[in-house]
């Protein structure tokens, strides 16, 4: 484990030392402000002298020797240095660990790059008690979103992991989403929400891509949302049209919802659809359960020609039912195959 | 039995990724609203002519009670309750208005096209004015998806009365 450390004080050389993100994990790299000393070691006198003048001679090495590896346990560290010292402690290590409350203090959790592998959006409570130093924001960072099929998501690590080598500053305010702006674009809150309305957006329009049916050539947002304009719209005029053809021939209407699932179900086996909308729907009906059809059995007269006793399973046991209404239910679904 | 057979056969599938609307209660619940409301219909108009805008607002009604988990069924609901006379929720059949190929206008444009298409879609959407434009396409999918079952559910009622 790396740490980067800063030291401060009266005669402070700040000595930084740059962390390297070797590991894919590793996003940012935080700054550890005098606060937790004090919260730690309230009684801690300044022994500078003593510590300092090592400090020029610092370097990664040194600073890996007494650090312990994984586990990150800063209170140790600190003791160890006896000094006014800033850590600032690789994210990676105290965002996995159990020790997080107790690291808090130190206000530098961190997402990892692996949640961007995972389908979640990771919410990242900064727990900022840092006093402010004077620095500018980095713009190395990235954003952790919910969309996560996109390919460039790695690219993002890749670049991240590239800045690396550079000085991270302190950037975020106390947020509940930590959000990063990808290399050299803005970091103000506008951009950032902005930037993740945009994500959000785009990964609707790839799941409404998957919905309607023959988009999946259709790249562009624009030529997109035509064709759901126009499914929509096709979907809307069929139904207006089957409720009218529905209100001409209610009249004489002998409603028998059996009959309709029977309808459904006996046309699935024989459906060849082309559309992949359809399938789905042959299936609607056919987990119907039994008691919910005979709750639902609207009677008035049977059907003549499909239901021939009012055994609501009779159709199913009435093999010639199939091949009755086989074209009329096909021609049904070849229309709205459209 | 067949009907076991079939009913390995179902299928539940996500309309949206964090809702999940089985299709098979949907379509229970709307054949089973409206069903009887056109039976109601019926009975009531023995004589009349049953109106083509009555039963548009039954199949309305069906529709929007059947979906009621998601946002855009509250505005049809709203919509329907606040109209004494039935009206047309979807005017596809006044506008017609099919969407032309507009590819030529990209550009500096494009982003003003984009929105106005949004916006199209909006309107297509009852509540969609209302929403802020992601939630729209959220909701756009499952109204996609429920629109889907309406039509079967409404091609296979007029099928059996055919």
């Amino acid at each position: 484990m790396m740490m980067t450390m800063m030291m401060n004080g009266g005669e402070a050389t700040e000595a930084e030392l740059f962390l390297n993100c070797d590991d894919m994990s590793v996003l940012e790299r935080q700054r550890v402000q005098l606060n937790y000393h004090q919260y730690h070691h309230p009684g801690f006198e300044p022994t500078l002298p003593c510590f300092f003048p090592n400090s020029s001679k610092m370097n990664v090495g040194e600073v890996d020797s007494f650090l312990p590896s994984a586990g990150l346990d800063l209170p140790e560290i600190y003791g160890e240095l006896h000094g006014d010292a800033r850590i600032s402690v690789s994210p990676g290590n105290i965002t996995t660990e159990s020790e997080n409350s107790k690291k808090r203090k130190f206000g530098c959790v961190d997402t990892e790059t692996k949640v961007c592998n995972e389908k979640k959006k990771m919410m990242m409570m900064m727990d900022r008690e840092v006093a402010v130093e004077e620095e500018e924001e980095e713009e190395k960072s990235k954003v952790t979103e919910q969309s996560t099929r996109s390919i460039m998501k790695m690219k993002e690590q890749n670049s991240c992991s590239n800045d690396s080598s550079k000085v991270t500053k302190d950037s975020q305010r106390t947020d509940y989403i930590h959000v990063r702006a990808r290399r050299g674009q803005a970091t103000d809150s506008h951009s950032i929400a902005e930037r993740a309305r945009r994500e959000k957006i785009s990964e609707r329009m790839k799941f409404l891509q998957d919905l309607v049916p023959g988009c999946e050539k259709i790249t562009g947002k624009a030529g997109m949302l035509d064709e759901i304009i126009n499914y929509v719209q096709s979907l809307q005029r069929q139904v207006e049209f089957l409720s009218m053809k529905l209100a001409t021939v209610s009249p004489r209407v002998d409603f028998n919802i059996d009959d309709i699932f029977a309808k459904e179900v006996v046309s699935a086996p024989m459906m060849n659809l082309p559309n992949t909308v359809m399938p789905p729907h042959m299936m609607v009906n056919s987990g119907y359960p039994h008691d919910m059809v005979n709750s639902g059995y609207v009677h008035f007269n049977p059907m003549q020609q499909v239901v021939t006793s009012s055994d609501p399973l009779s159709c199913f046991n009435n093999g010639q039912s199939a091949t009755m209404w086989d074209s009329d239910v096909q021609n049904l679904y070849s229309n709205l195959g459209v | 039995m067949e009907r076991q057979i079939i009913n390995k056969k179902k299928r539940v599938f996500s309309v949206e990724p964090n809702k999940i609307p089985p299709s098979e209660v949907f379509t229970r619940k709307y054949t089973s609203l409206l069903v009887p409301a056109l039976k109601k219909l019926n009975m009531n108009k023995n004589s009349s002519q049953v109106n083509q805008l009555t039963v548009k607002h039954e199949v309305d009604m069906a529709l929007a009670l059947s979906a009621q988990e998601f946002a855009w069924s509250r505005f049809l609901l709203q919509k329907l309750s606040s109209s004494n006379n039935p009206t047309t929720t979807t005017s596809s059949s006044s506008n017609g208005i099919r969407i032309q190929e507009r590819s030529g206008k990209e550009g500096g444009h494009e982003d003003g096209e984009r929105e106005e298409k949004l916006r199209e879609l909006q309107k297509l959407l009852p509540g969609g004015e209302e929403m802020n434009v992601e939630e729209m396409l959220g909701e756009i999918g499952n109204y996609i998806k429920c629109l889907e079952l309406q039509t079967i559910a409404l091609k296979s009622i007029v099928q059996d009365t055919t």
